[in-house]
Parts: C-alpha cells; sequence; structure tokens
C-alpha cells in the first residue's frame, strides 16, 4: 500500500486502522506516509474505506513482497494449502482427516500475533530451535514451503527481511518429548523481535480426557479456560479406532 | 490457522463469547460441500447469532445474508457468534441432526463446552488450548485492549482503532454500542463478538488508569 501525496488530505483518519503502526504523519514534510518495511500489505486500511480522498493506493507487488499479502491478508488464499488465512486445517478437521494421533501433541508457534508482525529473520529462529529435535513440519503449512532445508530449519536468504503480520510454525510430536521442546521455544521467545501465541492440540480421550493437561501445568504452564473444540461431526475418512492395533 | 483460539480473557469474562464454524476437509470431503455449508449457515441463523460471516464474503456489518449464502463455496469456511451455553447446545443439537458430515468447531470455554456437547448428545474430538504469549510482549498494547483485539484473530482489529474509539466514547461522538460495532467491521471473518467488546469497552472508557503494556519479559498467560 502507498498513499499518493498529491491527492491525500491529511486527515489522519487511517492512523488507527492500521494493525502495525504503519502509517504515520511526518511533521517536518506534513505528508501521512506508509513504512513500508512496517507495511504487511494486509490492505486492512484499503478496506476500511477511511481514506475521502482515495489516496490510499493498492501497488503491484513483486516477489518475495508478495509474501506479506498472503501471509497479512486472510482474503488471500495460499496455493499450497487451498484456504485463507496463514496456517492449515489443522485440528479443524481432525475428525475427519486423523492428522492429529493419540499419544502425540500437535503445536503451532504462530510469530507475530497479536498484531505485532514478524519478519521470516524471527521465524527461522523458531523453524531451527524445532528442526533441532527432529521434527517435521507440517508439510500443508506455507512457511514449510519456504524452508530452504527442512531438516535444519533454515528459510530462503532471499525472504527473510520480509514482515508479516503472521507466521506459523506447525509440527506434531510425541507427548513425552514435547516438553524439552517447549522449554526450549520458551529459551529462543527471549531472542526474539517479536511475540508469538503458542497452541497445543491433543486428541481428547475415549473417557473425555486431555493427557497432556496434567503435564503442562505441573511445568507451570497455563493452558487456557478457552479453546477449539472439535465436535466429532465430520465425516471420518481416519480410523481412529484402529489405533494401536 | 487458530483464528478463532487465543482471544484473551478470563473464565468471567468470556462467559458469552462463542463461536461455532463448519468447513470441509480438502481433497477429503470438500466436492459438494458448499451446499451442507450453506445448511450450516441457515441452522445456525435460526439460533440468532450476533455476528456471522465467510472471510471470502464478509461479515454481519458488511454483507447481507444472501450475499453471504450465495457467497459460500466448497472451500469456505462459515461462522456464526452466539453469547450462551444454551444458544450452542441448540445448535450443536441441531447439527448432530442435520448430520452434513462437515467438521464443527466450537470455540469457547472448554469446561462449559463439554457441557454443551454433552446436551447435544456429542463429546469432544479434539482439542486446542493457548498457552498464551511468549517473546518482547512489552511491545504490545494492554491486557484489557488485547482482550478486544484478539477476537480477530488475524489480527484485523488494531489497537489503536480501540482507542480512538475509548476516546470516541468518551467525548460522546459515539456510543459504546456504535464502537464495538465499529471494531467488529474489519475483522472479515465476522468471529468477533461485539457484545464482550462493547462491555470490555465500556471498563476501559470508565477506567482512569492507562492500559500499560505487560512488564519486559513478561508472558502473558490465561488464568
Amino acid at each position: 500500500m502507498v498513499i499518493d501525496p498529491a491527492t491525500c488530505e491529511r486527515c489522519l483518519k487511517c492512523l488507527p486502522v492500521c494493525p502495525v503502526g504503519a502509517i504515520r504523519f511526518e511533521r517536518p514534510t506534513k505528508q501521512v506516509v506508509i513504512d513500508q518495511d512496517l507495511c504487511v500489505e494486509c490492505e486492512v486500511c484499503y478496506r476500511a474505506d477511511v481514506c475521502p480522498s482515495g489516496a490510499l493506493q493498492r501497488v503491484e507487488l513483486s516477489w518475495p513482497r508478495t509474501l506479506r499479502a498472503v501471509f497479512s491478508n486472510p482474503l488471500l488464499i495460499h496455493k499450497e494449502t487451498r484456504i485463507p488465512g496463514r496456517g492449515t486445517e489443522e485440528m479443524k478437521t481432525n475428525d475427519v482427516t486423523g492428522r492429529f494421533k493419540r499419544g502425540q501433541i500437535g503445536i503451532a508457534v504462530e510469530l507475530g500475533r497479536p498484531g505485532l508482525s514478524a519478519s521470516f529473520r524471527d521465524v527461522e529462529k523458531v523453524t531451527k530451535t524445532c528442526a533441532a529435535h527432529g521434527i517435521q513440519f507440517e508439510p500443508q503449512n506455507p512457511v514449510t514451503h519456504l524452508l530452504k532445508d527442512r531438516i535444519r530449519g533454515t528459510i530462503l536468504p532471499e525472504v527473510l527481511d520480509e514482515r508479516v503480520l503472521s507466521a506459523i510454525v506447525e509440527f506434531e510430536i510425541e507427548q513425552t518429548a514435547a516438553l524439552v521442546l517447549l522449554k526450549d521455544l520458551q529459551a529462543i521467545s527471549r531472542e526474539l523481535d517479536t511475540v508469538f501465541s503458542l497452541n497445543v492440540t491433543q486428541l481428547v480421550e475415549p473417557d473425555g480426557s486431555v493427557p497432556m493437561l496434567d503435564m503442562l501445568r505441573a511445568e507451570g504452564l497455563s493452558p487456557s479456560p478457552n479453546g477449539k473444540n472439535n465436535m466429532g461431526l465430520g465425516q471420518p475418512a481416519y480410523d481412529f479406532g484402529a489405533e494401536g492395533e | 490457522m487458530s483464528h478463532t483460539l487465543h482471544r484473551l480473557g478470563n473464565p468471567e469474562n468470556l462467559t458469552d463469547d462463542w463461536v461455532v464454524f463448519a468447513m470441509s476437509a480438502k481433497g477429503i470431503n470438500e466436492k459438494g460441500s458448499a451446499e451442507k455449508l450453506r445448511k450450516f449457515l441457515d441452522i445456525a441463523l435460526t439460533h440468532d447469532p450476533i455476528n456471522y460471516g465467510d472471510m471470502k464474503t464478509g461479515n454481519s456489518f458488511t454483507a447481507t445474508v444472501d450475499d453471504l449464502v450465495e457467497g459460500i463455496q466448497d472451500v469456505s469456511i462459515v461462522h456464526a457468534v452466539f453469547t450462551s451455553e444454551d444458544e450452542v447446545a441448540a445448535v450443536l443439537r441441531d447439527l448432530k441432526a442435520a448430520d452434513l458430515g462437515m467438521s464443527v468447531v466450537v470455540s469457547g470455554l472448554v469446561d462449559t463446552t463439554k457441557r454443551c456437547a454433552g446436551r447435544a448428545g456429542l463429546g469432544q474430538h479434539t482439542i486446542e488450548y493457548s498457552l498464551g504469549i511468549w517473546g518482547q510482549t512489552d511491545r504490545l498494547p494492554g491486557e484489557r485492549t488485547l482482550q478486544i483485539t484478539t477476537m480477530c484473530g488475524h489480527g484485523m482489529v488494531a489497537a489503536g482503532l480501540v482507542h480512538k474509539m475509548v476516546k470516541d466514547v468518551r467525548r460522546g461522538k459515539l456510543s459504546v454500542e456504535n464502537a464495538a460495532a465499529e471494531l467488529a467491521r474489519p475483522c472479515v471473518c465476522g468471529v468477533f463478538n461485539q457484545y464482550r467488546a462493547a462491555r470490555l469497552l465500556a471498563a476501559l472508557v470508565a477506567s482512569e488508569d492507562e492500559d500499560a503494556p505487560p512488564s519486559p519479559g513478561q508472558t502473558i498467560s490465561f488464568t
């Protein structure tokens, strides 16, 4: 996004709608500008329709800046996942797909969320940390498609300075191995130039219990009182009953 | 993505915050699912959701029901927001009877969701929890602002817009309800709960102390 200085009326109505604070009024020049490094191309400002003069303008993006748009604007669909947004179907369709199996924990590290944004340089710090544990990155996740080396967790060098509203690192891990990795994520979080929101997913046991909860609480982690509950109404294409046979 | 998770809050102020949504699994039961997702929306609408939407078309503030129904595709995720346990239980009961074969997810207080599921003759299949926000949390807005902005998981509701709404309400330019509706508009999926937002906004408006950012290094945990 850019602001056309010739048509901008300096009404400042666009400033508060930017989720990352990339739009600012520069006093010396008396211009309203969009910081192109901070702008994540989410187009919230454009859709808000707050500009009275049409000064907010879309521009055609080229690689790798195009990444900003697909990771930040939920109206765009990733070609890898064919779903809008930044991640995958994850647990939302687990009743059909059987992606998360008994004994596993699904972990998703969403860098930049909430509303701070993140560069792929920070994303790489997390992918390298996770790769050191020998995890397999979720193949459908768009971040996985940006990995140069899935074993080491390195990201394509040409995208490292691109900034996105958020990017998710997703994988499954055996419950017994999860705590050590979570501790490493805690350590790396202090070295990041952003935040991440962290979530954990697990299949509910037939008796209604969720085995990971006691383990997490014993380590001082606080699972949220609210969560996402897949209600098991999807037509299964995976035989959960056959697990352990 | 986990666009309805990480809704920051506590058990007290999350009691009226429920998102129910449906989708197909790509490449498995995707083909022909648009009609089933339209049926999902039909069922949801009979229980008077306060907001609803599909990110490809918009939310209840930016699109008509007819536009939303027409815009539903096989790849859509269709959402509806409710404010009571009774409504959620009733929606689940009707969805079970409809047997659409689509995946249905409820985002809300986990223990209460379990109770809703039981009332509808269902169980929880898979569950996802937030473990909070880690890293440079001192660069975030205050927690009371985050409780509002995190109701749009895609991050479309800016903290700056919350601050502007607080100012506009204090100056008498907007009612709390209209300010909350303004905040709901950018959330294209229609998962923003403007009722809860109005309550949280009213508390911010009435508050004399600044909604200060967290301390450096502080993990924002749920309590």
